[in-house]
């Protein structure tokens, strides 16, 4: 069970709309290694998570990862705010538009609709988190990429917190995957898998 | 910024602590010092909320700021508050 609470994780506060920079950002919603995929990988691989303290890492920071997935909707809805149709056609937000107005609606920049098909949920602890590990790192690198791409301080800012968490949940798994391997056999990891196995 | 932007701030600074203390702890439960830093934060921010709700409505449906009249479902939403809109 969740309960919302009525605040962001951390401010956004755009004053000047930007929809060129919407439209790649738009990827940390809806793309291959966005906020929404992270955080239904998480919260689909706590269920045969081995030890209570590996449920307890992928539920919460699966939970964080829907409140990074409200503060992308946020700075997407921010910075596309009270836009003429002039600005719509010159900053390339036009193919976006033209199906979804100014609404909320999980694509990657290259305008592929979100899938599950772009996370796993094996029922093997180590398999599972080693995703997990790749899959920090792979959103950090989209973030950097952001960065690259995006010079409004006010978008740059929360880009920057965005990424640095991708850093700590990846020394969390890390930890809880080391947890995993402790319990097991050190001359053979794969001997038996503790979420299935007897 | 006003002030109800900077009571808010405050309420997501002590927030953060907890959550980031709290994910520490998941891997870390024997920590007393990351305890005892969650447990800090914890009451800073229950205040802080206290603090808040008072002045601008609930942040949970469960608040008391809710009893008297349903304010929950008043905006600001928190997408909704761009730069130059305080």
């Amino acid at each position: 069970m969740w309960q919302y609470e009525k605040k962001l994780q951390y401010p956004v506060k755009i004053k000047n709309p930007n929809p060129a920079a919407a439209k790649v950002i738009i990827s940390q919603f809806g793309g291959p290694d966005g906020e929404l995929g992270a955080a239904m990988r998480y919260l689909s691989q706590r269920y045969t998570a081995p030890c209570p303290k590996v449920k307890a890492i992928l539920n919460d920071i699966g939970t964080e990862e829907l409140g990074h997935m409200e503060m992308i909707c946020a700075i997407i809805y921010q910075l596309t705010k009270n836009l003429t149709p002039k600005e719509i056609k010159e900053s390339g937000f036009d193919t976006y538009f033209v199906d979804h107005t100014t609404g909320l609606y999980p694509i990657a920049a290259s305008g592929t609709p979100f899938s599950a098909e772009i996370f796993q949920s094996t029922g093997d602890p180590i398999a599972d988190l080693s995703e997990d590990l790749a899959a920090e790192q792979k959103a950090r690198l989209t973030y950097d990429n952001i960065l690259r791409l995006v010079d409004d301080p006010d978008v740059r800012d929360v880009i920057k917190f965005l990424r640095e968490r991708e850093i700590v949940h990846f020394q969390r798994f890390g930890e809880a995957l080391r947890m995993v391997t402790d319990q097991l056999d050190s001359k053979n990891f794969y001997a038996f898998n503790p979420s299935f196995d007897k | 910024m006003n002030d109800r932007a900077k009571l808010l701030k405050t309420v997501q600074c002590y927030s953060f602590a907890m959550l980031e203390a709290s994910l520490f702890l998941d891997t870390h439960p024997e920590c007393r010092e990351a305890l005892e830093y969650y447990n800090k934060y914890k009451k800073l921010c229950e205040e802080q909320k206290r603090l808040f709700e008072e002045k601008y409505g609930p942040l949970t449906m469960a608040s008391d700021a809710n009893s008297e009249s349903w304010q929950w479902a008043n905006g600001p939403w928190p997408w909704e508050l761009c730069a130059n809109e305080d």
